[in-house]
């Protein structure tokens, strides 16, 4: 009971608290509206900013270019250069490399320095002419087409686990990926060598293989492995298995069958010798006290005809 | 004591009864009338002249002289069920404790009544959380070690031994569960739902909520799941919430002889069942993560009253009780504070483009749901004889045993040789969630897909069959894995271990589904229209479940609960609709097939048809062993030692001369009552000297319950059986009372509506000519040929 209380208290403070930080940051951002002096985080300034950028907009006739004040600053512009042909590089590398995936060890270089100039641009550190790039570049327009290319080619990145075979910043492959490379070569020479003959490829190659699989299989648990080396293994196994055709024979058919019927024959026995042997189960049947009296009896016949 | 029978004047074709009358001497003896010879059913309707006359044939006399047996069915009512007190025994003693307290101990019961609630809650998700970690763990370690046999014999031959290993520890596990089951806490068995409904629905069913019951069922239901029955563990999560609930409430433990000194107020019947009936919401509400779906499946399965109050504190208990679920949940999986995980069965949810559905698709969920009711009455029909024949012959508990550790071999084997044969092999997906992917015979990188269903918790089995992306499955694997797993699931249950069946129908139901998906996508023109199996998987599953337990409204809750999606809450009422109407069409829902089985007078929501033209007088017992206002111990101490007819509530009768008048009715005393006033000895007697003792409260009555001691155990010496006992202050001064004449209908909707347990039948000058109790009333049913009547019987 004690206990009880106590963690019902507990909970309770827990939630008032909840509840006050919760009011302030609200009454915050309420605030930010027509104060923004008091917060100093960019992002609370910005639609203040926005709304004057409007606003001399419509007070001026249309125009194909803008005041200089507008324009975009010259080194923002240049950063936009360098954005270009490295995010080019970087795309035409993907492209090349897609099939079969080897993006991870040949596209790291391309990804690095798109990072960089990603992070360059983004970055509030203002360049010369105190202009911040990440404003006019990147959050301008509701398209925010820098960040929205850049953030898909990240995810993909992400989502190739690229970054689990590379290793000092991304910078070089690690060792484990350049290990497994080295087995898979082994035995994709192996599978060369014997290519006419399946059978003896299944036999000869089948060491190789298997210290291959089981070098996958504990990178797998370690979590070192990207797409690349995922890919490869895969077509390996493919390769082993559809190609070659190396499967493992079922062989045990006529075992398991056996002890398969054995196991179902089991509760056939078990049923018969119960219902055989097995003494029933019989109920006593109790007859209540009632009053049987029959003028109830012809009362009923008298309602039924 | 009156005795009716004379009183009545017997007309001229009843005169050869009238002869017999003194044969049968009261109801001491056995007494066999007319309906030995009609055989085990007595039909009403059909009664006629010659049916009379018939009866006193010679062979019939010969047959009433020996007990009558007959082998178990249906039809009979058992005599090891009482009723629970839910009225109300309003004697002096109760008048003057609530005269003493005050307005602010009424609040004080009231905030006692919330707490309770609230420790319900907590205890049930707690013991859910300890299912679910101990399931997953002792599953884990079977599942690898098969994994590894099987992987290490694929390559080197040898199979038939993982095949061997397989069935072993699952036998193994079973084992230890049907063992616990067998010998130590026989009503532990099943699901739980079944003695839940009955006990909520006013039948005392022995030793259903003790904590014995409770440590048994958690152990047990832990090794059927991890001995990979064809079981869930959610049932037997609702008998437990429901013990907890009966524990907690009344703040002591028998089985534990430890009395904590709390909650006293509520130690009775009254009390303890809108608990029980909360601690039954827990237990759905753990089980699924479902709070709404738990509040209706109290409402719908058990409890008969319902107040605003009491539904607001049962939701209560079940939100708390997801809560603390969701809580320990957290801590196990490393992330505490997360509170969003749900109820032990995790659907996975449906969201998306997934879950569109279109108007056409109505009628094809309707015909699912159809399927389903069909599906769900052959399960039931099934399973009734496999559960008659069990009752019949293998009712010792080693056979009980031997037939669940047969059972867990067999689902191995089976298992085991589905997965050998099936070709059907599919590239592991990249977030696929298969913790045993089985590769077998298949190419690497592969696995078997038919492993994916059997070599699995069949909790997990259902998510993959909801969640697993189109193409998963072949259709032959899911109809070989239906097939087999339906046959699996209708022999599993009704065996002597903890078990629920509401994952097996769900993943056979989930099964066919998705097959049923897969083929539309088959017929259909274009493919994208019926793009995702996983939809049909879950109204088959709904469908499967709804024909076999008949839930409805609880259900359809439930399942939207725990899909968290309320866009299918439509096909998926619809289709339990259909699924109801259709099984009812055969049979009754599973539940209540059990329930029959077990021979409980369960009371359901109304009079069976067409019996309004039967009276009390015909349902009631008669004659009544009365009182006297102030009766003589010894008589009341032979009353209650009488073996052969154990009454619990005995009418109190103004003393009346000695002829065999009955006499006029002033109150009702309970056999619970007077055993607590021969231990008291609270005798005219000795009252002088008992002024000088503490005056006997309701305290003491609170105190023994609920296990009265027996009448033997209390000592009656010889003076004091000489002895007067004054029954004025105890009795319930004001029972419920019928005229003869009243129609059976209305009789039970009295016992209905208030929970009664006794209701005396009296003359139009208030003489007690009969009583009427829950068996009398449960005997009346509506079978095939119109009213019969259920025998009563030794169990």
């Amino acid at each position: 009971m004690d206990l009880l209380t106590k963690f019902t208290f507990v909970i309770a403070c827990l939630f008032a608290e909840w509840c006050v930080t919760f009011i302030t940051v609200a009454n915050c951002s309420e605030m930010s509206g027509d104060s923004a002096l008091k917060l100093p985080p960019a992002a609370n300034v910005i639609p203040v900013k926005q709304a004057s950028i409007l606003g001399s907009f419509y007070s001026l006739s249309l125009q194909s270019t803008f005041p200089e004040d507008l324009e975009v600053n010259e080194y923002c512009v240049e950063l936009l250069h360098i954005y270009r042909q490295r995010y080019v590089t970087f795309a035409n590398c993907l492209v090349t490399y897609a099939r079969p995936v080897k993006i991870c060890q040949n596209c790291y270089t391309g990804f690095n320095s798109l990072n960089e100039i990603y992070a360059n641009i983004s970055s509030d550190q203002s360049g010369p002419g105190n202009v911040s790039c990440n404003d006019s570049l990147m959050r301008s327009d509701r398209l925010m087409l820098l960040y929205t290319l850049f953030s898909n080619l990240d995810n993909i990145w992400i989502f190739a686990k690229c970054s689990q075979c590379l290793a000092e910043h991304q910078e070089a492959l690690t060792n484990d990926t350049v290990y497994f490379m080295a087995t898979l070569n082994q035995s994709l020479s192996c599978f060369e060598q014997y290519q006419r003959n399946a059978t003896e490829l299944c036999k000869d190659c089948k060491d190789s293989y298997k210290r291959l699989n089981q070098l996958y299989g504990r990178m797998q648990k370690n979590q070192t492995l990207c797409i690349d080396l995922e890919d490869a293994m895969n077509m390996t196994q493919r390769l082993w298995s559809k190609t070659f055709n190396c499967l493992l024979p079922r062989e045990e058919t006529v075992p398991v069958i056996a002890v398969s019927s054995f196991m179902l024959f089991l509760p056939v026995i078990f049923y018969l010798s119960s219902f055989l042997h097995s003494e029933q189960k019989k109920r006593k049947l109790i007859h209540p006290k009632r009053a049987k009296s029959s003028s109830s009896l012809m009362n009923i016949q008298d309602k039924f005809s | 004591m009156a005795n009716i029978a004379k009183k009545v004047s017997w007309s001229s074709r009843g005169d050869d009864r009238g002869e017999r009358t003194p044969l049968l001497n009261g109801a001491e003896e056995v007494k066999y009338n007319r309906q030995l010879s009609g055989g085990a059913i007595f039909h009403i309707g059909r009664l006629s002249t010659v049916d009379l006359e018939e009866e006193i044939t010679p062979e019939e006399d010969i047959v009433r002289s020996r007990p009558k047996e007959i082998p178990h069915n249906e039809k009979l009512l058992s005599l090891k069920f009482e009723s629970l007190d839910y009225d109300n025994s309003e004697n002096q003693l109760f008048l003057e404790e609530e005269r003493r307290m005050s307005h602010m101990s009424f609040r004080c019961l009231e905030i006692t009544r919330w707490v309770i609630c609230g420790l319900i809650g907590i205890f049930t998700g707690l013991i859910a959380c300890m299912i679910d970690i101990a399931v997953e763990y002792f599953a884990g370690i079977k599942y690898s070690a098969v994994k590894q046999n099987i992987e290490k014999f694929t390559e080197l031959g040898g199979l038939s031994i993982s095949l061997i290993l397989w069935a072993v520890l699952n036998s193994a596990f079973v084992m230890v569960g049907a063992i616990t089951v067998a010998c130590f806490e026989p009503v532990a068995a099943g699901s739980g739902i079944p003695q839940i409904k009955c006990y909520l629905n006013g039948v005392k069913i022995p030793r259903v909520v003790r904590l014995k019951t409770l440590a048994i069922k958690v152990f047990g239901v832990i090794c059927s799941v991890a001995g990979g029955l064809a079981v869930g563990k959610e049932g037997p999560m609702i008998h437990s919430g429901a013990v907890v609930a009966a524990g907690v409430s009344q703040g002591r433990s028998t089985s534990l002889k430890r009395d904590f000194k709390i909650f006293e107020y509520f130690r009775r019947d009254t009390e303890k069942r809108d608990f029980v009936s909360a601690g039954a919401a827990a237990g759905v509400s753990a089980a699924f993560g479902a709070p709404v779906g738990g509040v209706l499946f109290s409402l719908e399965e058990g409890a008969s009253f319902w107040n605003q109050m009491l539904t607001w504190r049962i939701f209560f208990a079940s939100m708390i009780s997801t809560f603390t679920l969701n809580f320990f949940l957290s801590i196990y999986h490393g992330k505490p504070g997360q509170l969003s995980s749900p109820g032990l069965i995790n659907f996975g949810r449906f969201d998306g483009d997934r879950v569109q559905y279109n108007l056409y698709e109505i009628p094809l969920f309707i015909i699912m749901g159809a399927l389903g009711g069909a599906l769900g009455a052959l399960f039931n029909i099934i399973n009734y004889w496999l559960t008659i024949f069990r009752i019949r012959y293998i009712h010792r508990p080693c056979l009980q045993v031997m037939e669940a550790m047969l059972v867990a071999a067999v689902t191995a084997t089976v298992s085991f040789a589905m997965i050998y044969f099936s070709n059907d092999c599919q590239p592991l997906g990249q977030d696929s969630t298969e913790e045993y992917p089985l590769q077998l015979f298949c190419a690497d990188g592969e696995y078997n897909s038919m492993a994916t269903a059997f070599f699995n918790t069949p909790e997990r089995s259902v998510r993959s069959l909801f969640h697993n992306p189109p193409g998963s499955y072949n259709p032959i694997t899911l109809g070989l894995f239906t097939l087999a797993y339906f046959f699996l699931a209708v022999w599993t249950y009704g065996l002597t271990v903890s078990a629920g069946v509401f994952i097996p129908s769900l993943l056979i139901g989930a099964a066919w589904g998705r097959l049923f998906g897969i083929l539309l996508s088959y017929i259909a023109p274009s493919q994208s229209i019926w793009a995702d199996p996983g939809k049909y998987a879950l109204i088959g599953a709904a469908a499967q479940l709804g024909g076999i337990v008949r839930m409805t409204l609880s259900l359809t809750v439930i399942l939207v609960e725990a899909t968290g999606n309320v866009t299918y809450g439509f096909p998926i009422m619809l289709v339990l609709m259909t699924a109801k109407i259709v099984g009812d069409y055969f049979i009754e829902g599973l539940y209540d097939i059990h329930i029959k089985l077990q021979s409980v007078p369960f009371l359901h929501w109304d009079a069976p048809p067409t019996s309004h033209w039967l009276t009390a007088r015909e349902v009631m017992s008669s004659p009544v062993t009365c009182f006297n206002r102030v009766e003589k111990v010894g008589r009341i101490v032979d009353v209650l030692s009488n073996t052969s007819t154990i009454h619990n509530g005995f009418p109190v009768v103004v003393d009346t001369t000695d002829n065999d008048e009955p006499g006029k009715i002033c109150g009702l005393i309970l056999r619970s009552q007077l055993i607590v006033l021969l231990k008291h000895k609270v005798f005219v007697e000795r009252a002088s000297s008992r002024l000088s003792q503490r005056k006997l409260q309701l305290k003491d009555f609170r105190d023994a319950y609920p296990r009265f001691p027996p009448i033997q155990s209390i000592h009656v010496s010889q003076d004091e059986r000489e002895c007067m006992m004054d029954l004025t202050e105890f009795m319930n001064p004001t029972p419920y009372t019928v005229p003869q004449e009243t129609s059976l209908p209305r009789v039970f909707k009295l016992f209905r509506a208030l929970g009664l347990r006794h209701l005396v039948v009296v003359d139009n000058e208030n003489r007690v000519v009969g009583l009427v109790t829950r068996k009398d009333l449960a005997r009346y049913h509506v079978g095939k040929d119109g009213l019969e009547e259920l025998h009563l019987a030794q169990t």
